[in-house]
């Protein structure tokens, strides 16, 4: 009896493997395919940074509604961006902790969560918080619209005095195995947190690790005028920002997909054999005894 | 003849990037053309057309189909759409 149950477990651990690898390849075709999304989009989000960095030298970005600090801050707008399945390791869990640290310092009552993916909104809405707006994030490819609505949003509350503050919650992309839960203040910008952002963009190595220097230029002529450009790009950057941190997300959790299942696929090759040599051992022994009980039957016959 | 580097980028992708000897943009306030050496500036664009004369001779176009950002320092020029 033993023995066919040992047998039924092989074949259902086989049968797992066989899933867990199909979602291994799968995973690893969708990897591939955000990563070049993912850094393709890197010269323009640094390009884009680039401008704002260099105008905020003259003064005018500080001047710019969407760069106001506010003195006191009592409302907040976290953006989580999570996925919507799971089976992809500690990835949300260790996101949704980022995420909920970055907010600690606010009373529940003052957050106000944008949740795209399910995973965080699930967690907040159980929580308690309010949620603002949630959105799926079942699509492979990332969905600009939403991206530049959101943005558009967000700015529109910042600007009405709705937030004081805006944080996005999300995976920075470092490498297939090497993904870091950030948050970061989007709103108001600042120099300091766009320095940040662009040295992040830049891969450590790779196709656009050259893009590294940021080099300053001290003096530039704007046309029209500084507030007209700044009015063009710092809406525009807030899109981009949310797109890119978007995207990074999305490559990080196919990589950690990829990766998860593949850990179970070798696990589960391993609980194979195990269980193979165990079946092995088992159906011996019943041999061996069988063997004896002959020989034994047999001596008694003879005696 | 001088060259610079001319980036032109979409969100989603770049378009273009490479050394050029001139590249002629829509800015908001009449068509300008930019070679090496040109003073640094930022400008607005408007919707139209980008003509870029490439180093090897050769000519490229891309429209811009809203608006975008040019911005010009000395040896490097990105284009955003």
């Amino acid at each position: 009896m033993a023995l066919k149950n040992i047998k039924n477990k092989i074949a259902a651990t086989n049968r797992m493997h066989k899933v867990t690898r199909a979602m291994e390849a799968v995973s690893a075709v969708k990897m591939r395919k955000t990563q070049l999304a993912a850094l393709a989009g890197r010269p323009y989000a640094r390009a884009a940074l680039q401008i704002l960095t260099r105008l905020s030298g003259s003064s005018e970005l500080s001047k710019h509604p969407l760069s106001m600090e506010r003195e006191q801050v009592r409302a907040v707008a976290l953006v989580v961006i999570t996925s919507d399945r799971g089976l992809a390791g500690a990835l949300n869990s260790g996101l949704i902790k980022v995420a909920v640290e970055a907010v600690a310092p606010y009373p529940k009552e003052a957050v106000a969560v944008y949740a795209y993916g399910k995973k965080g909104q699930e967690y907040f809405a159980r929580r308690g918080y309010k949620i603002e707006r949630s959105y799926e994030n079942k699509a492979d490819d990332v969905d600009r619209a939403a991206m530049d609505e959101l943005a558009v949003s967000l700015a529109e509350a910042f600007i009405a005095g709705r937030y004081d503050a805006v944080m996005v919650a999300y995976n920075n992309f470092r490498s297939t195995f090497e993904h870091v839960p950030t948050a970061r203040r989007m709103l108001p910008f600042s120099l300091p947190a766009l320095r940040q952002l662009v040295e992040d963009i830049a891969p450590e190595h790779g196709k656009y690790s050259d893009l590294h220097a940021l080099d300053s230029v001290p003096a530039y002529t704007v046309e029209p005028a500084g507030e007209e450009v700044l009015g063009i790009l710092a809406p525009r950057l807030a899109a981009v920002a949310l797109y890119h941190m978007l995207l990074e997300s999305k490559a990080a959790e196919h990589s950690a997909r990829m990766v998860a299942m593949k850990n179970a696929s070798d696990k589960s090759k391993e609980v194979a054999a195990d269980l193979t040599h165990e079946y092995n051992k088992i159906r011996q022994a019943a041999i061996t005894r069988e063997v004896s009980e002959i020989v034994g039957g047999r001596e008694a016959l003879a005696a | 003849m001088r060259s610079f580097h001319l980036t032109i980028a979409r969100v989603d992708e770049p378009l273009f990037s490479g050394e050029v000897a001139s590249v002629l943009l829509p800015g908001k306030e009449g068509v300008f053309e930019v070679l090496a050496g040109h003073e640094a500036f930022v400008s607005e664009l408007r919707e139209g057309q980008i003509r870029v004369a490439a180093e090897d001779g050769k000519t490229y176009h891309f429209d811009i189909p809203d608006r975008g950002i040019a911005e010009v320092s000395s040896n490097q020029t990105t284009v955003l759409l």
